[in-house]
This record gives C-alpha cells, sequence and structure tokens, in this order.
C-alpha cells in the first residue's frame, strides 16, 4: 500500500479503536460492551500491522478474540442486567473519572506532541517477524522464561483463588449478599428488618445460625 | 516450486474469494444431500435438485420476531460468521504461485478467523434473547475454547518443516519433501475435529444441534436461516481447502493446472468430512470438552514434539 | 500516520480506560477498563518501535510482555471477582465497603 492508503487507514481504525473503546462504557447491554471492546483491540490490531508490526497485530487479534469470549461469558455472569433490557446506571464518582481521563489523556498527549522524537526508517521491514522471533528465542530467552513462569503462577493462583474449596473449608461459608446502602445491615437483600434482634439471611441454608455474619453496626 | 505471493489485486480477491465459497458452499450441500441419499439408501437422482429445492422452501418461510432481540448483533453474527470463512480464504494458496494475500503470518491469521468465528457463533445464539439458543452459544464457546488449541498446535507442526507461517511455504515444503499427511500422520485427524467443530457440521456440531430444536437457529426462519446455512457450508469450505493445503499440498500435483489439483482434493475432504457427519452420532458437548482435553490436546503436543524431532533429523 | 499521531491515539484509549475504572462499578467493568488502557500502552509502545528504534526487535518485546500483563490481569481479576462474589455475594465496589474499616 502507498502512504496515501495507510494515512487513511489508519485513520479509520483510529477512530474506530476510540469510538468502541468509548463505546464500551456507555452501552446497556453487558456483551455489546464485551464485544465493543473486542472491536476497540481489533482496531489497534489493525494499526500494529500498518506499523509493520505484522505478527503482534494478527496475535492480538487471536488473543484478544479469546479472551474476549471469556470475558463476555463472566460479564452475563456476574451482571444483574446482562442484556441491558432495563436502562440502568451502574457508576460512581462520574465527574471525578471524567476530569482524571481528560487529564490523562491530555498529560500523555502534551507528552507525545512535545518530545523530540527522532523518526528512524525500519532496516529490512521485510525481516520484523523473523528478527522478534530470533529475538523471543535468542537474547530476550530470560523475557520468555519469565513469562513462561509468570504465567503458570496466574494459573495457579487463578484456581487457588476461585476454587470452591476455600483454603479454610467451603469457600462460601458465612457469605451473606452485601448491604444495599453501604453500612446499613438492615439494607442487606433477604434480612428480616426488625426481626429477632439480629439478621438471619435466607437465601441459604448451610451453618444454621451458627455463621451469622458480622454485624457492620456493631463495630 | 511454489514461491510466496504477495497480495492479488483486492477487486480480483475478493470476486475470486465470494465465487469460491458460493461454490464451495453449494458443492458442500449437493455433497450432504447425495451422502444423506446413499447412507439412506434412497434413489440418487432426486439428490441432486434437493438443496435447491429445500433452499427455495427456507427463503420463503417468515421470519419469527422474538421478544426484544438484539437486532444488530443478529444481523452482524451470520456476516461475520461467513466473512471469517473469507478471510480465512484469503490466505490459503489457490492455485499454483497464487493466493489472494499469502501473507507471513498466514496460520495465525487462519487462527484469528477460527476465534473470530467463534464469537459470531456466540453472537447468533446471544442475540434472538431467547433460552435454546443461547444454551447453544455457551456450549459452542465451552467446545470452542478446547478445540482451538489443537488447531494452533497442528497448524505450529506443519509450519515447522515449512520454516515459515505462509501457507504458501507450507505446499512448498511439501512438494520438496513428503506431504504433511505422510509427514505428520497425527495432524489431518486432529484438524479434521476442528474443522467439523468449528464449520458446526456432523457429531461436533454443538452449536446447532437437534436436541437444542436447532440450537442458534432455533428463533431463525427464512432468508437468515438460509443465510446462516450458507455461512456454515463457506466455513467448511474454508477449512476443506486449509486442510487439503496443510496435508495434501494443496495445488501441487501433475498435469492438472494448481486450482483443479486444489479443487479435487478439496472436494474428496468435503466429502470424507460429510461422510463423518451422516455416519456418526453427535457428540454432547461435555463428552467432546474432557475429550478434547485429555485425550485430543496431549495427543497435539505429541504430534508438535514428533513434527520437530522429524524436521529437525 | 506519523508517530505523533499514533501516540496521540494510544492516549487516548489509555484516557478512556483511565475514566472507566474510575467510574465503573462492578468489577468486570473495571477489568475492561484496564484492558482498554493496556491496549493503549501497547499501541504506543508498537508505534515507538516503529519509528524511533529502527527495526529493532526488542521494541516488539515489549508490546509482548504488555500482552502477558494483560492476560495475568484477565486471569488473576477473573479468580478475584469469583472468589469476591463466593465470600462475599458482591459484585460492585461498593459491595465489598466492609473492607474499608
Amino acid at each position: 500500500m502507498t502512504g496515501t492508503w495507510v494515512d487513511i487507514a489508519f485513520g479509520v481504525f483510529a477512530v474506530a479503536a476510540a469510538w468502541f473503546g468509548w463505546r464500551v462504557f456507555v452501552t446497556d447491554s453487558m456483551v455489546r460492551a464485551t464485544f465493543s471492546l473486542l472491536a476497540s483491540f481489533l482496531n489497534v490490531g489493525a494499526i500494529l500491522v500498518l506499523l509493520l508490526a505484522e505478527y503482534l497485530g494478527v496475535a492480538m487479534f487471536f488473543m484478544m478474540g479469546v479472551e474476549m469470549t471469556v470475558m463476555a461469558i463472566y460479564m452475563v455472569a456476574f451482571m444483574m442486567n446482562p442484556a441491558g433490557l432495563n436502562p440502568m446506571q451502574m457508576v460512581h464518582q462520574p465527574r471525578v473519572a471524567v476530569v482524571v481521563g481528560v487529564l490523562s489523556t491530555a498529560g500523555f498527549g502534551a507528552v507525545a506532541l512535545a518530545a523530540d522524537l527522532d523518526t528512524v526508517a525500519i532496516v529490512d521491514p521485510d525481516g520484523t517477524i523473523r528478527a522478534l522471533g530470533h529475538e523471543l528465542m535468542g537474547s530476550s530467552m530470560l523475557v520468555m522464561q519469565v513469562v513462561g513462569v509468570t504465567l503458570v503462577a496466574t494459573m495457579v493462583g487463578a484456581v487457588v483463588l476461585s476454587a470452591a474449596s476455600g483454603r479454610f473449608g467451603p469457600a462460601d461459608v458465612g457469605s451473606v449478599p452485601p448491604a444495599i446502602v453501604p453500612g446499613d445491615d438492615t439494607t442487606r437483600p433477604g434480612v428480616d428488618v426488625g426481626g429477632d434482634g439480629g439478621g438471619h439471611d435466607h437465601d441459604h441454608g448451610h451453618g444454621g445460625g451458627a455463621h451469622g455474619h458480622d454485624d457492620g453496626g456493631d463495630a | 516450486m511454489i514461491e510466496v505471493a504477495g497480495a492479488a489485486h483486492p477487486v480480483v480477491g475478493a470476486l475470486v474469494v465470494v465465487a469460491v465459497l458460493a461454490l464451495g458452499a453449494m458443492a458442500v450441500a449437493v455433497t450432504e444431500s447425495v451422502v444423506t441419499a446413499h447412507v439412506a439408501g434412497s434413489p440418487l437422482g432426486s439428490a441432486w435438485s434437493r438443496p435447491w429445492r429445500r433452499a427455495a422452501l427456507v427463503l420463503a418461510r417468515p421470519q419469527p420476531v422474538t421478544e426484544r432481540p438484539d437486532t444488530l448483533l443478529w444481523v452482524l453474527a451470520p456476516a461475520a460468521y461467513v466473512g471469517m470463512a473469507a478471510l480465512g480464504l484469503t490466505v490459503l494458496p489457490l492455485g499454483t504461485v497464487w493466493a489472494v494475500a499469502d501473507v507471513r503470518t498466514g496460520i495465525v491469521v487462519l487462527g484469528s478467523a477460527e476465534v473470530l468465528a467463534m464469537v459470531a457463533v456466540f453472537l447468533h445464539g446471544w442475540a434472538p434473547n431467547s433460552p435454546l439458543p443461547l444454551v447453544a452459544g455457551y456450549r459452542f464457546v465451552a467446545a470452542g475454547l478446547s478445540f482451538l488449541l489443537l488447531s494452533i498446535f497442528v497448524l505450529i507442526a506443519a509450519a515447522l518443516p515449512a520454516e515459515s507461517m505462509s501457507f504458501g511455504r507450507i505446499v512448498a515444503s511439501q512438494e520438496d519433501g513428503a506431504w504433511n499427511v505422510l509427514r505428520q500422520p497425527l495432524g489431518l485427524p486432529l484438524f479434521l475435529v476442528v474443522a467439523l467443530a468449528v464449520s458446526l457440521h456432523g457429531p461436533l456440531d454443538v452449536a446447532d444441534a437437534g436436541e437444542l430444536a436447532g440450537g442458534t437457529t432455533a428463533e431463525v426462519s427464512g432468508p437468515a436461516r438460509l443465510a446462516w446455512g450458507f455461512a456454515r457450508r463457506a466455513m467448511l469450505t474454508t477449512y476443506a481447502v486449509a486442510t487439503a493445503v496443510v496435508f495434501l499440498a494443496g495445488p501441487a500435483g501433475p498435469l492438472l493446472p494448481g486450482w483443479a489439483w486444489l479443487a479435487v482434493k478439496s472436494l474428496a475432504v468435503v466429502v470424507v468430512l460429510v461422510w463423518i457427519g451422516q455416519r456418526t452420532a453427535r457428540v454432547p458437548v461435555e463428552r467432546f470438552v474432557r475429550v478434547a482435553w485429555t485425550v485430543l490436546l496431549p495427543l497435539s503436543f505429541l504430534h508438535l514434539a514428533i513434527a520437530g524431532v522429524v524436521t529437525l533429523a | 500516520m506519523t508517530v505523533v499521531t499514533v501516540l496521540l491515539v494510544a492516549a487516548v484509549l489509555l484516557g478512556i480506560g483511565t475514566w472507566g475504572v474510575l467510574s465503573q462499578q462492578s468489577f468486570v467493568m473495571i477489568m475492561m477498563g484496564f484492558e482498554l488502557a493496556i491496549n493503549g500502552v501497547m499501541l504506543a509502545a508498537g508505534a515507538l518501535w516503529r519509528f524511533t528504534s529502527g527495526g529493532e526487535p526488542r521494541g516488539q518485546v515489549l508490546v509482548v510482555v504488555a500482552m502477558l500483563v494483560m492476560a495475568v490481569e484477565a486471569a488473576i481479576g477473573f479468580a478475584l471477582v469469583v472468589a469476591v462474589s463466593r465470600a462475599r455475594r458482591a459484585d460492585t465496589t461498593e459491595g465489598i465497603a466492609e473492607l474499608r474499616r
């Protein structure tokens, strides 16, 4: 492709990456949010291909496709309104967040504009994949080994953290839903308000009365 | 000797991809009909025309309306699925010294197309806002996360003797040495599993299975159903061509031109895949996932190790 | 497409990600914000590799490491979401406000 076409393609991918990134946090449907994020990643992958980091760009398609599919399943599992059928707002400190977001964009943008970056042409544009392979399996082997060990540790850690059989018995013993108003235990879902002096939840039966949740009000 | 071809003119490339997918999907439909007739022992005469009559029937049906579907994703899902079939086809050599775009990262592009096809099937199940399609979408993701790894290891093994991730080079390495079906005997059956699963065919059609009332297509009828049927067969076409390229040296062969050899080999793979689909029982998804992680995945590791040793020897 | 324009796009992605992390209540949405920010980081690293390194492959290794960070973040993040959900029945930051005390 010639330079003009690269510029046009870059413009399209850049706008799409940012637009889909913004859509992630404004759509009601969790599946749409997740796959908007995937679309943002795909556009960044396409820009990486334009940047001649061909392998990394295409690998990004692959990796993000898998990761966002898993993400979508977690989104549906852990959001109370996954399909966005009931409009709802699940945000806090919106003003602070916008200000910090704009400031960080402005800050990094200012760095990009102010930095005196010399453009150096790539010596061998056709050999970037081979060079990356030799680098990963050669002088950067230590990096790859750290990557491998980190991923193994991640796998072990993720299984330990998420296992249903926790370190001290079943992981969900004594688990009660959080109070809707933080700190006010009478607003816990499933708690009898004005009952026999304390809350007991009806959600699950194991442990009977012995597993009483730590009442925040006493502390 | 096939050199890595550059990119074809975009218009030519797009036309070729559309033509191959359309012809391939028709060939798959007719093969399915003929194999079904053969298996059932019914006369073959009507088998040739049955796909067309069934397509016309499907086209004439009205589309039911579900409660608050995600209309945009419902329309996009079949388009994305067939688009991924097209993306996979662009990196495959379709004739001697010719591919639409024989990129250096060919096997990663095919793997990405497979992953994004999984996303498309999930969305196809999600969008109607209906229980059975949603279940089908989840089932396909469970199966997909299992078979994706298989295909990647098989493709990496094929890339080892070629010393390149380009499919053109993979064909060239088979012309210089032996075909991968002989050199890497475990690869072909593993890749056929992937081809059946990703194109929602036969025993591994976990998404559109009958016991889920058609799975992701339970709420789809009319032109949209025809589009999905086309998309599945287009995907099977892409994976048949990929199988022919990776294991049967694709366009390589004497006398006939390259595209003709590729067509013959791909059609043979289609017949094998459809025949397996008609002759084997459907696999429950949890059993498939168990077998995939405990048997097939270790086999693919072994396959990769053997391919590495053979390449170095 | 110059180094400055690509870095500006990366800054925008990073800013949107930061906004998402700070404003969202759901754990999974917060993770999506982190991922978008890392997306911007990878783009910036790719741009600097392309325009200022002359093709030095170690620049691409930096992007690989960013991908590792994202994979670890996703895996451990989901595990923590599951753990908190089991222990506290919570799926938002407000749900575990007890941790403050």
